[in-house]
């Protein structure tokens, strides 16, 4: 906050609330505004870290969560402006601008516009090339693409296309209910992910088709049957998804395929296949792999039914060793299925890769199984003994199966992975090729690393929250005020008391984060994490324990502190790898997080902290959390009470205080003008007041004849201290309460101070606010004063912001029992550092005192 | 005085689930399955807050709750979706709903969000207030 803010506690305007019940009633309102915007606060910090650890692309996630996480987002930052608009009406309406525009640029990421739609039903194969891709899936527009432009052999049939699976799924709102679905699913353990699946499987299996589509598969069949002049025609019909060559990802056995389906069961098939699109395998696949759902259109392709004497997969080159040319052709008895599916053993075949091609070794193997074809479906059968040991294909076969593989190979320029079956006639057809996928299978996620502590030396400290993870060293430097900032070495490990904001700007010097006390949601948390910088909080007495320039390393994932380097934790952290980088659902959390996480709006002391500046969400609850603090706060400094909502406080005596009771500060109902401190309820006053009469204040120090000469010019020379205007600064001194909530204003005289606090058990939610400026003494002694102050308070993990002789602390989500402590402390500093500034003249009096006081509040705590 | 609440959703098992959970929670919940049952039942009886799917067939959430408001204006709504849509979702809150909470949801988090919803309510009317002596 300004100075210019807190200037208005000296001249600002009143205003007069004529009726005690009024005030109450519009604090109560104020005050439930306030709680519920921190309330929503929160909830952005707890949703941004969401997003950093979506970011960092070591878990996979999905479209559902991007879109939920920027729902609930955009929902707790409306949250925020609308309750500081409550707690200021229309002062700071410029906001709601700023938000819609940036919810405006988050959206077309998050919520991209319709996919593209149209085109036919049915494509027949022999019209099909690539240039179908967005109709019939890569898989299929590969093999159009071969038989008509490469003159591959294939089987007869054609393509029902994604314009089909898209009028499927509008039929009824299928796709809507799925999404619902997924949206709402509670997804903890697999078997959760397993009962989605299925749930949406049933649904998709059991949804009509819409009619013009199930007329045009029949319609397509007929035709197919016609040409082949087979009466009792089956087909095999294989998936071929939109958005499977969006990734380098191979896709293998994401979805069903069926074989050797009749017309009967044309219908359910196809709906079977599509629903595959939703299998275990399939969810999960997607989610590692950041492909979206929407993205994923099922078509199906329809193939005659090849019954395959032998088949099997043949890899234009050897996945596993890009040294090794030589073409590998795998072959079992039957249909290729035993191979795909690794039923059986098989025999390889390893072909020279250059012309003329030879037969480099052949691996036969014992092969007991086979698939065939049935009535309906395939069966797995026994191969006769006398046809296991026998090589399946013909060293001529093997050479045709390898030619055409190297064919497509070159025809693509990248190493194949072709399926194909051998037919009755001794032709060689292409059932499917795609790319081959040449990589390991990554890891699902990074390693754990979990420090096996004797291993890695001593143990400094152990515990804490992991508020950014990672792994760094450095010599520990401590920091406990501005001074020490200034001296910061680079690299050197942070350690701090509290996690202040205040101490962000360290962090780009700083190799790591140790905090006693701070949360995940903390803005130094938000700030390690976007630096990178390993954080621990709440590490309890590292500011104690950790001695100032001794080498250590923070492990913060093991929420440890090691001492010296441990070459082999650091050599351990790299980074993990981000599986998701560049995958489209990874790229529209990267630009929604654009317009949500960078915070440009880092000093509100700054002219350039203003609500038209605000560039993110992260500005906007900047931006507003530190308004709505001083919007809350103003209420209490603004009002001037009539007299009969007072009450003088007595405790034994009447005091020189009066209790204003705004909610449910009173324990009962009280008559008449004064309130004895047994009747208040209020937590924080009590504290308060405990601590302003733990020990019993000395009266005016003794006055030097300096500083009495300083208060008698200073009086001659501020026209506010002229006769007429003694009233205003009266002693007048208020407390306003509720349970959970004081604000004290008090002028003693020539100064003035304000403190204002809520506690209660929501940790969240509490913070202690104080400001102190004035004096009588001439500016020099008031700037002393205020750096005395000051001094203690930062001893007392408070947050101070000094201005000449003015100044602000506060401390916030801190859990009861501390800020009940705090309460005391400060109480003690309101009584005791009155008139002070008299007395601030040489540094072995300022020192002397400073103890005292230091002794007398350890009693407090 | 328990809480009473109002929830409006398609989905009979939701209904279902989400009553038992709320009544062990000494909340009185009413159900309507639809938007324009939920107007039926606010033009005889009243209700704290209202809970209010957004995805119903016919009247969806977002109409419900414009009538709703055209009715009550002080009545507090808080709309809960199976579906993400940020526009929906800030639609709703401008047309003065409570809050927007996605399932699946928290039991407690709701009941919470419920019970500030009441408390504002109660602020705006007047009610409410634990007076503990105003001194009159």
């Amino acid at each position: 906050m300004s100075l210019r803010d807190w200037l208005s506690f000296l001249g600002g305007k009143k205003k007069a609330l004529v009726d005690a019940a009024a005030l109450r009633a519009e604090f109560a309102g104020r005050y439930h505004h306030f709680k519920l915007f921190l309330n929503a606060n929160n909830s952005v910090h707890e949703l941004m870290t969401d997003i950093e650890e979506g970011l960092r692309g070591t878990r996979p996630f999905g479209m559902h969560f991007v879109r939920a996480v920027c729902t609930r987002l955009s929902t707790a930052v409306f949250q925020v402006v609308k309750h500081l608009d409550a707690l200021a009406p229309g002062k700071y309406a410029e906001l709601f601008a700023r938000f819609d525009e940036i919810q405006k640029q988050i959206n077309p990421s998050v919520f991209p516009g319709k996919a593209r739609s149209g085109g036919p039903l049915i494509l027949r194969l022999r019209e099909v090339g690539r240039e179908h891709v967005d109709l019939v899936g890569p898989k299929m527009a590969h093999l159009g693409e071969i038989k008509n432009r490469l003159g591959v052999t294939i089987p007869r049939g054609f393509v029902i296309t994604a314009e089909a699976y898209r009028r499927f799924m509008a039929e009824n709102d299928l796709q809507v209910e799925i999404d619902r679905r997924f949206q709402a699913a509670e997804v903890v353990a697999t078997e959760d992910i397993f009962n989605l699946s299925s749930s949406i499987q049933q649904l998709i299996v059991s949804s009509p088709l819409p009619a013009e589509v199930e007329e045009a598969i029949l319609a397509a069949f007929d035709t197919l049957r016609d040409s082949e002049q087979i009466s009792d025609l089956h087909v095999a019909m294989r998936s071929s998804a939109l958005a499977e060559d969006l990734v380098d990802a191979s896709f293998a056995g994401q979805y069903r395929s069926k074989l050797n389906v009749s017309e009967e069961e044309l219908v359910a098939a196809y709906k079977l296949i599509v629903a595959s699109k939703y299998s275990l395998q399939a969810i999960a696949y997607r989610l590692q792999r950041g492909i979206r759902e929407e993205d994923v259109a099922m078509c199906v392709g329809c193939m005659s039914m090849v019954d395959a004497v032998a088949g099997g997969v043949t890899y234009s080159r050897n996945p596993l060793n890009a040294h090794d040319e030589a073409v590998q052709v795998h072959a079992a008895w039957g249909l290729p299925k035993a191979v795909v599916d690794g039923s059986t053993e098989v025999d390889l075949y390893l072909v020279s890769r250059t012309a003329p091609h030879r037969i480099l070794r052949r691996e036969i193997a014992e092969k007991h199984t086979r698939y065939a074809c049935l009535e309906e479906g395939t069966c797995r059968m026994e191969v006769t003994t006398l046809d296991s040991a026998r090589p399946c294909l013909a060293d001529a076969d093997a050479l045709e199966v390898a030619r055409v593989a190297l064919a497509i190979e070159e025809f693509y320029g990248l190493p194949q992975d072709v399926e194909w079956a051998l037919a009755p006639d001794g032709t060689v057809e292409v059932l499917q090729c795609r790319p081959l996928t040449t990589s390991e299978e990554d890891a699902l996620g990074a390693e754990e690393v979990v420090p096996e502590d004797a291993r890695f030396g001593m143990v400094l400290l152990k515990g804490g929250v992991e508020a950014s993870p990672g792994v760094a060293a450095g010599p520990v430097y401590v920091v406990r005020k501005d001074a020490d900032v200034l001296a910061f070495p680079r690299g050197a490990v942070l350690v701090v008391a509290h996690a202040l904001p205040r101490w962000a700007a360290l962090l780009t010097r700083a190799s790591a984060l140790v905090a006693e006390q701070g949360s995940l949601a903390g803005h130094l948390a938000t700030v390690a994490r976007e630096f990178g910088k390993p954080a621990l909080v709440g590490l309890k007495d590292a500011v104690s324990a950790l001695e100032p320039g001794r080498m250590v390393t923070v492990d913060a994932g093991g929420h440890t502190v090691f001492d010296g380097r441990v070459e082999e934790l650091l050599a351990r952290a790299r980074a993990p790898k981000n599986l998701m980088l560049g995958s489209p659902v990874y790229t529209a959390l990267e630009e929604a997080a654009r317009h949500i996480l960078p915070l440009s709006l880092l000093d509100p002391g700054s002219p350039d902290f203003r609500a038209r500046n605000c560039k993110t969400f992260h500005d906007i609850t900047r931006y507003s959390h530190e308004k709505a603090v001083w919007e809350m706060f103003r209420f209490g400094t603004e009002h001037d009470f009539p007299q009969a909502a007072a009450k003088q406080l007595v405790c034994g005596v009447p005091k020189q205080f009066w209790v204003v009771n705004l909610d449910d500060g009173f324990s009962e109902d009280v008559l008449g003008s004064f309130v004895n401190v047994e009747q208040i309820a209020s937590i924080p006053m009590l504290e308060l007041w405990k601590g302003m009469n733990a020990v019993p204040w000395e009266g005016p120090p003794p006055v030097h004849t300096r500083g009495f000469l300083s208060v008698m010019f200073e009086a001659t020379a501020n026209p506010e201290l002229e006769p007429a205007t003694q009233a205003e600064f009266a002693v007048k001194n208020y407390f306003m309460i509720s349970r959970h909530y004081v604000s004290l204003q008090s002028r003693f005289g020539f100064h003035f101070c304000t403190v204002e606090g809520l506690v209660s058990e929501r940790a969240s939610e509490n913070y202690i606010a104080f400001q102190f400026k004035g004096g009588a003494a001439n500016m020099e002694r008031r700037v002393l004063r205020a750096r005395f102050v000051a001094d203690m308070l930062t001893e007392f993990d408070f947050g101070v912001r000094l201005r000449e002789d003015s100044l602000t602390a506060r401390l916030e989500d801190r859990e009861q029992t501390f800020m009940e402590q705090r309460l005391r402390v400060l109480g003690y500093l309101v009584i005791h550092t009155r008139q002070l500034d008299m007395a601030m003249t040489d540094a072995a009096a300022i020192a002397e005192r400073r103890e005292r006081m230091l002794r007398d509040i350890r009693v407090l705590l | 005085m328990s809480l009473r609440v109002l929830l409006v959703d398609d989905e009979a098992e939701f209904l279902e689930t989400l009553c038992k959970r709320l009544a062990r929670r000494d909340v009185e919940a009413f159900t309507a399955d639809s938007g324009q049952a939920a107007l039926d039942f606010l033009a005889s009886g009243e209700v704290d807050v209202v809970v209010l799917d957004v995805k119903m067939p016919g009247m969806d959430g977002i109409e419900t709750l414009k009538r709703i408001k055209a009715l009550r204006p002080e009545q507090e709504v808080i709309m809960l979706t199976g579906h993400a849509s940020m526009e929906a979702a800030i639609q709703g809150m401008q047309l003065g709903a409570f809050d927007y909470i996605m399932k699946p949801t928290d039991i407690s988090q709701l009941l919470y969000k419920i019970e500030d919803a009441r408390k504002k309510h109660g602020l705006k009317a007047g009610a409410g207030r634990r007076d503990g002596g105003g001194g009159r």
